[in-house]
Formats: structure tokens, C-alpha cells, sequence
């Protein structure tokens, strides 16, 4: 199907970003070469590019619409099924913290009070220093460590809250 | 019907034989024979879904039980099917209290209550007590855009929206938001809907979460009352249902029934929200009478006699052929009958004329044509079945609306084949896998319909020995095609040979085709030749091929149509009888009562305005039209209006023409009266009165009647019925079709001329000048049509300002940009707009709306046959 307004929508969906720091485009374009042009190949692609850019910038989504030839409500509508995927930049940790049953009931709430408290942030949200992105997880599969968080790529078994804080502490001064 | 074949297969539903096609779903079976079965999230227009989970059915095949949801099951032979019964509706029933823990419940306040699926299906079912806990939803209600409220506490989630909006509509606006328990639904981002407006979401919406805003009536159905009638814009004639609430036309909706009108419950931006034009502060209230140079408010009795004595006077003064009258395209058959009746019966003079035939009066030679050649086409109902669809040079998400959502259906169904033939890269999106793209160079469609044929019969892809035994002249319409070799057509329209190889192939298969002509091509010289062209492709294909050539001439307004219909041209008596012919004039002399009836006096119709601008027209009489504005020449209209000696204008705003007039008349609105209109596939609609008459203004067909009865001549028919008797005495096409109620299509009385190839009219290759480097594409915007909607204050919301598409490359060229204000000039005129750089636009081309009365886009032609050329700048 032939049809042009995928690419009308790029000039006008780029304006109100040219506030904000340009992006290269270069990854977006490389993982859309990367694959066929076909509507069933949109996840893969949004994850690598979130992959690459960590988040999924507008006009990397915008190129995708051109290229799939999808619609900017039907994009949205995905991104916004999957929790995985992000439309803002995370801070430098992802701070996966698992609310499955056993650290649910193992403490798990009052490990996200605590967070709430000291960064003031709830899940899906970002903290001022963009240090933390906090996301809840359904089960992280770590249950005899109960209740458990994973910071970035490390895995912390049997937190508490106290033991969170210093946790957290620890990664604000980290050079990695 | 499409030309695919499907099985019967054999089913009981509760213990009833019944057979349906292969594929058919269950619950669309037990809906086609009455059986009620709950459900909430299907519709006949969309493909199965099963989100609400309330259809569940339980059938035995071979004897083993299963309980299945009908919405998406298809049917297979010998099944049995049972609805109702303990157990579905257990289930049914738990899956609907689980939706009314969230529903608000607010029916007394709701557009939907009285007529709402969710409150049928709880009765239904016998929901009394819910045994969950309530735990309502309270969010306030999105009114980010300026017509559909989003009030979402109302939504069940059954995405019927988000489905209309892509399978129907093709625009893909609406989607899901989240999943599980925080699913919503809404644009993407939530940002402001931007989209066609169509309003099918508020259709199909089942719980009144999407809401009507152009209307401030609120509440209950049952406070409002529902008018069936045919809407006023443009020539599809969808079904309405004018509602009115206080004598008040508060609201329009379509009326979601396959069985009722041809729209099937589909309605477009302009249909649905372009009601304003009905209780509008424009709106002429009384006659008014120019005197010195303004208008004075007379009665309607000082009107009358006014005209009657210049009638007369003029009369006496040159004769009855220097009286002349311009039927309206949007007035109803019965007031155009009168009107030429009027000028034939009462006055004596032939001159009337409407002003599609004067511009074009080749429509109607080609319409008969297609006749002649044995194309009758079929209803138009049955364009949801096609099999092959060519848009022929259409704007068609501009121009028909609706046309684009019976052919999404049809590219679901059947994957029907979409050709596309246009200058403009137009934006249809649609389901089928088989769509062919002819973008052709502005002013090549006729090499394009050349082309096609040509080389339907090189590759013999139709049974030529067929068509030559069925048209007499096959031979000599073979040798007028010699030149349109590929390169040939390669240089003229810019399509490779493959494509039209691969568009002809299509064509020529065993197939349902349905040729659906743009208005553009009235405004082009070479129409004449770009319509044959296109009627001897489909007599070739008619003749020669399997299937079917359903093939409908251009037509801009809500009666077009009906206006030729109904003899308002010089050439044609009522039901398309020749003006010359004198058994007809007899016959009709016979049934107006008069002594006879004969025009052998001199044509000035056809060539009117000339002939106002000579001096050899007295008296002209424009009944509902606006020349000055929508005419072709309009500079040749303005010097005609200010010769002619006396000028009479009725209209229901005041236009332009209105402004010149020496006596304006004010006219009732098409909700203020009955009749019929006749829509572009001849398909004959009533047009129903839902309230009164604004002011002082008068129905076009009490204007007549009372008009001939001051010239001492009264109708002895003024009452509808009785016209509508004579309509179809005189004009026997109309037998049976009257009063519209029905919905049918006339047909054609069997034409005693053989078929035969209209040839002649060489194509010509227009190329743009070169101080005027760009050529204007001229027509209808999205959001409005003629110029009545622009006095639509949610229509002007929608498109405030004129805007001229224009190319990328062109405007790179040119250094301009979407939001620049650009100067048009042609070789006659100038003006400045907005410009939208879009990819749309043809190259080469500007496009330009033509509705904009500030923006005389018939102003730059002025008249200039071939291509409109311009030269665009930035303006200072």
C-alpha cells in the first residue's frame, strides 16, 4: 500500500523536538536496515533501538512509522502495551525492584516507600539527578532471596530497607 | 454481488434451518434472522474482535457439545446451534456484571441511554443485583479537539473506535493505551485527535464514552426526534437523521442500518458535523428588493409582483427565449420539476439551464452513452462487493467520503483491487494487498484511459471476436488507439508500461468493476474526451469481458443528478426526452394543460452567460446557485449579472450572486422541506422537513407555486404528492421511485441505438507555460463543499484558512514552507494564501480548495481552456 502521510507526519512530528538536544540518528537507521520493511517486525526493531539509545527517542519512532508504515496511534498504542519499552531517557540505573508474591509479601512495598522517601520516585519514574529509573517487576525469579532488586546488571538478594539505602548510596558515587 | 462464489452451508439455530455462506460468523447468522444474541463489540462493517466476551453460544457438532463465541465462529455445515441457554447466559451474564463494576451508569445524563447495547444486554440477561463490589471510574473527560469528547469512564473497551477508525476509515487515529487493568483507549501520546472527523467512532461507540460536541443537546434518545433524510452536500446521498429536540435541528447522526439508504451507516466530517448551516445568523430572513444600490426588506407579495410584472414586461419586450432560469444542483427534484416547468409551462421559454450542464454538458451525453452501450450500473450498495475499483482522477477522502469506506469493506471481504488514478499521490489507506497506483501528469487522464484500453486488446486480455460482434464500430476504435503505444503513454502521463500492463491484467479479470470519476474532470476542456475515453474502456470491457462495468458520471452536489433529471437543461424534457422532439412536447403540453408546447426559438442556454453579457437576455432568474463564485469564468458571470436587466436570486445565504440580484428571495434550508433528491449512482431519497422554516424564507417549491400563481397562471398540481404523481407521469424513469422512500435506483427506458465507440478528440499533451510554470488542481476541501459550509462553525473550525498544497521539490525550489504566505498569479488574477508543503501534491501542481469565497480560485482560469497556469512567490 502506497501512501505519503507516514512522511508528512515526520515534518511535523520533528518540530517541537528541535528544543531539545539533537539525537543521531545513525543506530535508528542501522537497525532499520536491519531488517525488513514489515508491520510484524515492530517490536524487534523498538527493542533495538531501545537497545542502542536505551530509550526510545520521538524521532526514532517517527522513522520507524515511515519505514513500517504504520500509524503514530498504533506505535503508541505497543510501546505503551509493553512495559519494557521507555519513551523517556532512564537514569543511569534501572532500578528493577520485584513485587512478585514472595518479596511482595516479604517486604517489597515498604523497600518502594523507602525509595519514594529518599529519591521521590514511583515506578516508572526518574529522579531529579537521573541516577535511578525505578520499575516495579512481576517476579525476577529470585524468590529464595526474597525480597530482591536488580540495580543496572547487579542482583541484590534479601534487602531490606536500611540495607536499600546504603545500597542505593553506594551507586551515586560509581564511575562505571 | 462480487463475482467470488461462496458455499451454502446448512445450520439450525435453536432449532431453525437456516443457510448462510461459508465463513459467515455465527452471531452474524442468528442476527440476519432475528435471533438476539447478546454482544457488545461487533458490528456488521468490522471484522470479528471478541473483546466483550458476552456472545457465547453453545453448538454441537457431531454430536459433541461446545460452547464457543459466536462473533468470531464461523459456521460449518450441519452444525446446531443454541443460544440462551442456562449456561451461556451464566456466562454472558458474570462477564457483563464484570463491566458494570466500572460503568457509571449515569443514563439519565447519556447520549446513548435508549439506545445503548449495554443497557439492551443487561435486560437481556436479567442483571438486577450485581454481585461485585462497584468501584466506579472517575476521570474527567478529554476535550483536547473540537468536536468528539472523550468521556472514557463510559468506555467497555470493546474497540470498536479504534477498529472503525482503522478498517473503515483507513486513518488509524485511535488505539489502545496500556494493557489489563489500565487499558484506555485514545490518540497516540493523548495528544489532540487530529483526523478526517468522520465521526464513525461516536457511531459504533456502544456506552456514549465518545460524544458529539457540535451539538450542546445532551440526554436521553428518546427526547429527540428522528427525521430520516438525505443530506445536502455532496452527490453520494447518504441517509441522515436529522434529530431535532424544541424545533430545533440539534444534532445529525447516520443511521446504523445496512438496509436503510446506500451509506450503511457511514457518515463523513461534513454529514455529520455541517448542521450549523441550519440555524445560522446568515441566513437570508426576508425578501429583499435592491433599490438604489441596497437592499430593502419587501413581503413576499411585493416580491412577487415585482417579478411578475418584469417577467411580463420582459417578455413582451424579446419574446419568451430572452427570459432565462439556472436550476439548482441542490434544490429537490420536485422544485427543479417546477422550475422548468415554470419557465416551459408558464413562460413559454426553453432558456433553462444548471450549472454542471452548462460547464459540462458532455456529463450527460456520457451518462446516456453508458446507457446506450448497456452499462447501467448496478446499485451502488454493491460497491462493498466489488471486485476491481477505479478512482478515476478522485479526491476521494475529499470528494466521496463514504465511497472510501464501502471500499475498505470491499478490500476486506474480497481484497478487491484499489486502482488509483490521480495527478496527486492521494493518501487511501485500505486493507487490500492489490492495489495499483496510475499517478499520471496533470492533463494526461485521457492517455491513461487510452492506454489501458489499448492494451487490453494487444494482449487480447478480453474476448475481442465478443466485442466486435456487440459494438458495430470495434474496427475504427482499434485504429483510433494506433498511437497509444507505451512509449507513447510513457511520455505522456509518466506511468511505466509495466503498471499499466499490470492495472489492464486486473481489469480484465472476471470481476464486479466499479469506475468512480472525480469532479475534476468537469473543469478540464478535455473532459469531454477524457469521459469517452473512459466509456469506451468500459464498453470494451463490458463487451468483451466477464463480470460486470458499473461506471457513474461525476457529480459535484447532493442533486446534480436530479436536476438533469428533471429536464432542467435546454436539450432535455423531464426523464432525458428530447426538447425537440414534438410527441414528447405534446404529451407534456397535454399533462400541464396547455395548448401546446414548442421551442423552436434560439438556443441561448447553452452558451447563457455570452448570451446575458450580449444583451440578448432580459431576464435571468438563479435559482440557489452562486456563479459568480463557482463558475468557471468568472469574470464572464460578473459582466453577464451587471448587463442583464433584471436579476432574481434565491438562496439561502447571501452569496456573492445573492449581492448583484435585484430581488433576492430568501430560501428554506434542505431541513425545512420534503422531496427527493437523486443521487450521482440515480438512486431516487427522500429529503424529509424536520423543522420549520427559518424567518420569512419559503421551500424553493412554494416559491414556484406561488410565483405562478401571481403570473396568473397557477399550477393545477402545488401539492407534493401531486407533483410527485406528475413526476412521474411525465417522466417515467421516476415510476414507482416516488416519494423516495425506498431508496431505489432508476433505470434507464431500453435504448433503441446500437453500442458503438465514441471516437474523436485527440489527446493533446497540455504543458504548463513558461512564465506560468505551475498548473492549479481545483476542488473540494475535506471539510467543505461548495460554499454553504463555510457558514459551518465547526466545519471552519476544522479548516479555518485556504491552504495550497504544494509539492516538496516545487517549494524547495521556491524557498517556501508549510506556514508561508505565497502570491498565486495567473495570467488573470492574483490573490495570496497559506501554503502546506506536502508530498501529496503532484509535482508541477498547486492544489487549491475551491471553497473559500475570499480565494476565486475560478478567478486565475477565467475561462482559459487546458491546464490553470500560475506562478507562486512568497509573498512580501
Amino acid at each position: 500500500m502506497e501512501t505519503d502521510e507516514a512522511n508528512e507526519t515526520v515534518a511535523e512530528g520533528s518540530s517541537p523536538e528541535e528544543e531539545t538536544a539533537e539525537i543521531d540518528c545513525g543506530p535508528a537507521e542501522e537497525v532499520l536496515k536491519s531488517f525488513p520493511n514489515k508491520r510484524r517486525f515492530l517490536i524487534p526493531i523498538l527493542q533495538k533501538i531501545q537497545d542502542a539509545y536505551r530509550f526510545l527517542p520521538p524521532e526514532t519512532v517517527e522513522m520507524v512509522m515511515a519505514a513500517l508504515r504504520v500509524k503514530r496511534a498504533e506505535v503508541y498504542g505497543v510501546i505503551s502495551f509493553y512495559p519494557q519499552f521507555r519513551t523517556e531517557e532512564p537514569g543511569k540505573y534501572i532500578l528493577k525492584l520485584c513485587y512478585g508474591t514472595a518479596c511482595f509479601v516479604k517486604g517489597a512495598p515498604i523497600i518502594g516507600d523507602k525509595i519514594k522517601e529518599i529519591y521521590h520516585i514511583g515506578p516508572g519514574q526518574t529522579d531529579d539527578k537521573k541516577l535511578f529509573t525505578l520499575q516495579l517487576a512481576s517476579c525476577l525469579g529470585n524468590c529464595g532471596a526474597a525480597p530482591m532488586a536488580i540495580i543496572g546488571d547487579d542482583t541484590h538478594g534479601t534487602i531490606d530497607p536500611d540495607k536499600t539505602t546504603e545500597l542505593l548510596a553506594s551507586y551515586e558515587n560509581r564511575e562505571d | 454481488m462480487s463475482t467470488v462464489v461462496k458455499k451454502q452451508v446448512a445450520v439450525k439455530v435453536d432449532g431453525k434451518d437456516i443457510t448462510a455462506p461459508e465463513g459467515t460468523v455465527i452471531l452474524d447468522v442468528a442476527k440476519r434472522n432475528n435471533i438476539p444474541v447478546t454482544n457488545l463489540c461487533s458490528h456488521r462493517n468490522l471484522k470479528p474482535f471478541a473483546a466483550c466476551r458476552t456472545c457465547m453460544v453453545e453448538v454441537n457438532v457431531n454430536g459433541k457439545k461446545e460452547l464457543v463465541y459466536s462473533c468470531t465462529h464461523p459456521i460449518e455445515e450441519g452444525m446446531e446451534i443454541r443460544t440462551n441457554t442456562e449456561e451461556t447466559n451464566r456466562y454472558n451474564g458474570a462477564c457483563l456484571e464484570m463491566l458494570l463494576v466500572e460503568h457509571p451508569l449515569d443514563c439519565p445524563i447519556c447520549d446513548k441511554s435508549g439506545v445503548c447495547p449495554l443497557q439492551d444486554n443487561t435486560e437481556e440477561l436479567g442483571i438486577y443485583n450485581n454481585r461485585f463490589e462497584i468501584n466506579r471510574r472517575n476521570e474527567p473527560s478529554i476535550k483536547s479537539n473540537p468536536l468528539i469528547e472523550f468521556y472514557l469512564n463510559r468506555c467497555i473497551m470493546c474497540g470498536m473506535c479504534v477498529r472503525v477508525c482503522d478498517e473503515i476509515q483507513g486513518v488509524q487515529a485511535l488505539d489502545f493505551h496500556n494493557r489489563g487493568m489500565k487499558v484506555g483507549i485514545g490518540t497516540a501520546n493523548d495528544e489532540p485527535l487530529d483526523c478526517e472527523f468522520c465521526g464513525q467512532c461516536i457511531t459504533v461507540c456502544p456506552t456514549g464514552a465518545l460524544m458529539d460536541m457540535s451539538s450542546e443537546a445532551r440526554g436521553l434518545a428518546a427526547l429527540f426526534t428522528n427525521n430520516e433524510s438525505t443530506c445536502n452536500y455532496c452527490s453520494w446521498g447518504c441517509t441522515v437523521d436529522i434529530q431535532t429536540k424544541k424545533g430545533k435541528a440539534t444534532r445529525i447522526e447516520p443511521i446504523d442500518d445496512e438496509n436503510v439508504g446506500i451509506n450503511n451507516g457511514n457518515l463523513c466530517a461534513k454529514g455529520r458535523f455541517g448542521h450549523h448551516i441550519i440555524h445560522n445568523q446568515d441566513r437570508i430572513q426576508t425578501p429583499l428588493m435592491n433599490v438604489g444600490g441596497s437592499f430593502k426588506e419587501v413581503t413576499w407579495d411585493e416580491a412577487y409582483n415585482a417579478i411578475a410584472e418584469r417577467l411580463k414586461a420582459a417578455i413582451n419586450r424579446g419574446g419568451p427565449e430572452t427570459v432565462a432560469g439556472i436550476a439548482s444542483e441542490k434544490s429537490t427534484n420536485e422544485e427543479n420539476y417546477l422550475f422548468q416547468k415554470l419557465f416551459r409551462g408558464v413562460l413559454g421559454s426553453n432558456q433553462i439551464t444548471n450549472l454542471q450542464h452548462l460547464r459540462a454538458p458532455h456529463v450527460n451525453r456520457f451518462m446516456l452513452g453508458c446507457f446506450q452501450n448497456g452499462m447501467t450500473s448496478k446499485p451502488i450498495q454493491e460497491l462493498e462487493e466489488a471486485d476491481v475499483v477505479l478512482i478515476f482522477n478522485s479526491d476521494l477522502p475529499s470528494e466521496f467520503p463514504v465511497a472510501g469506506n464501502a471500499i475498505r469493506k470491499a478490500a476486506i471481504n474480497f481484497q478487491a483491487d484499489i486502482m488509483i488514478a490521480n495527478p496527486r499521490n492521494l493518501v487511501f489507506d485500505h486493507e487490500s494487498r492489490n492495489e495499483t497506483r496510475l499517478t499520471f501528469q496533470h492533463g494526461s487522464d485521457q492517455a491513461v484511459a487510452n492506454r489501458l484500453a489499448k492494451i487490453l486488446i494487444d494482449n487480447q486480455l478480453v474476448d475481442l471476436d465478443k466485442a466486435k460482434g456487440a459494438v458495430s464500430n470495434f474496427d475504427d476504435y482499434v485504429s483510433s488507439l494506433e498511437n497509444y503505444n507505451a512509449d507513447f503513454a510513457e511520455t505522456a502521463t509518466g506511468i511505466d508500461d509495466e503498471t499499466f500492463t499490470k492495472a489492464a491484467t486486473r481489469l480484465a479479470r472476471n470481476a464486479d468493476r466499479f469506475f468512480l470519476i472525480g469532479n475534476d474532470v468537469l473543469e478540464n476542456e478535455d473532459g469531454e474526451d477524457v469521459l469517452n475515453a473512459l466509456l469506451n474502456l468500459g464498453t470494451l470491457l463490458h463487451s468483451g469481458g466477464e463480470g460486470s462495468v458499473n461506471i457513474y458520471p461525476p457529480r459535484e452536489h447532493c442533486n446534480s443528478q436530479g436536476v438533469n433529471d428533471m429536464g432542467c437543461a435546454p436539450e432535455y424534457l423531464p426523464g432525458y426526452k428530447c426538447a425537440k422532439d414534438s410527441k414528447a412536447l405534446a404529451a407534456l403540453a397535454e399533462t400541464w394543460g396547455i395548448d401546446a408546447l414548442n421551442f423552436d426559438g434560439q438556443d441561448k442556454a447553452s452558451d447563457l452567460f455570452e448570451n446575458c453579457k450580449n444583451g440578448s437576455i432580459n431576464f435571468l432568474y438563479i435559482a440557489g446557485e452562486d456563479p459568480l463564485h463557482s463558475y468557471y469564468k468568472g469574470a464572464q458571470v460578473r459582466e453577464a449579472l451587471k448587463t442583464t436587466p433584471f436579476l432574481v436570486v434565491q438562496d439561502v445565504f447571501m452569496t456573492q450572486t445573492c449581492e448583484v440580484a435585484d430581488v433576492v428571495l430568501p430560501a428554506a434550508s434542505w431541513a425545512e422541506k420534503d422531496g427527493t433528491y437523486t443521487n450521482m449512482s440515480r438512486h431516487v431519497q427522500r429529503v424529509k422537513r424536520a423543522i420549520l422554516p427559518e424567518g420569512e424564507s419559503k421551500p424553493d417549491f412554494d416559491i414556484f407555486c406561488e410565483l405562478a400563481e401571481a403570473l396568473g397562471s397557477p399550477f393545477q398540481n402545488d401539492s407534493l404528492e401531486d407533483v410527485q404523481r406528475e413526476i412521474e407521469n411525465v417522466a417515467p424513469i421516476y415510476k414507482g421511485l416516488l416519494p423516495g422512500e425506498e431508496c431505489r435506483q432508476w433505470t434507464p427506458e431500453s435504448s433503441s441505438e446500437k453500442p458503438k465507440f465514441v471516437i474523436g478528440g485527440e489527446f493533446k499533451k497540455m504543458a504548463a507555460k513558461k512564465e506560468y510554470p505551475l498548473s492549479v488542481i481545483a476542488n473540494n476541501h475535506m471539510f467543505h463543499i461548495g460554499s454553504y459550509t463555510r457558514h459551518s462553525k465547526v466545519l471552519n473550525t476544522l479548516a479555518p484558512d485556504c491552504k495550497a498544497g504544494m509539492n516538496p521539490a516545487d517549494a524547495k525550489r521556491l524557498e517556501i514552507k508549510t506556514g508561508d504566505k505565497v502570491v498565486v498569479e495567473s495570467k488573470n488574477h492574483k490573490f495570496e494564501l497559506l501554503v502546506e508543503v506536502t508530498p501529496v501534491a503532484a509535482k508541477g501542481t498547486v492544489h487549491i480548495p475551491k471553497n473559500w469565497t475570499e480565494i476565486p480560485v475560478n478567478m486565475l482560469r477565467n475561462g482559459e481552456e487546458g491546464l490553470t497556469s500560475i506562478k507562486v512567490s512568497k509573498a512580501e
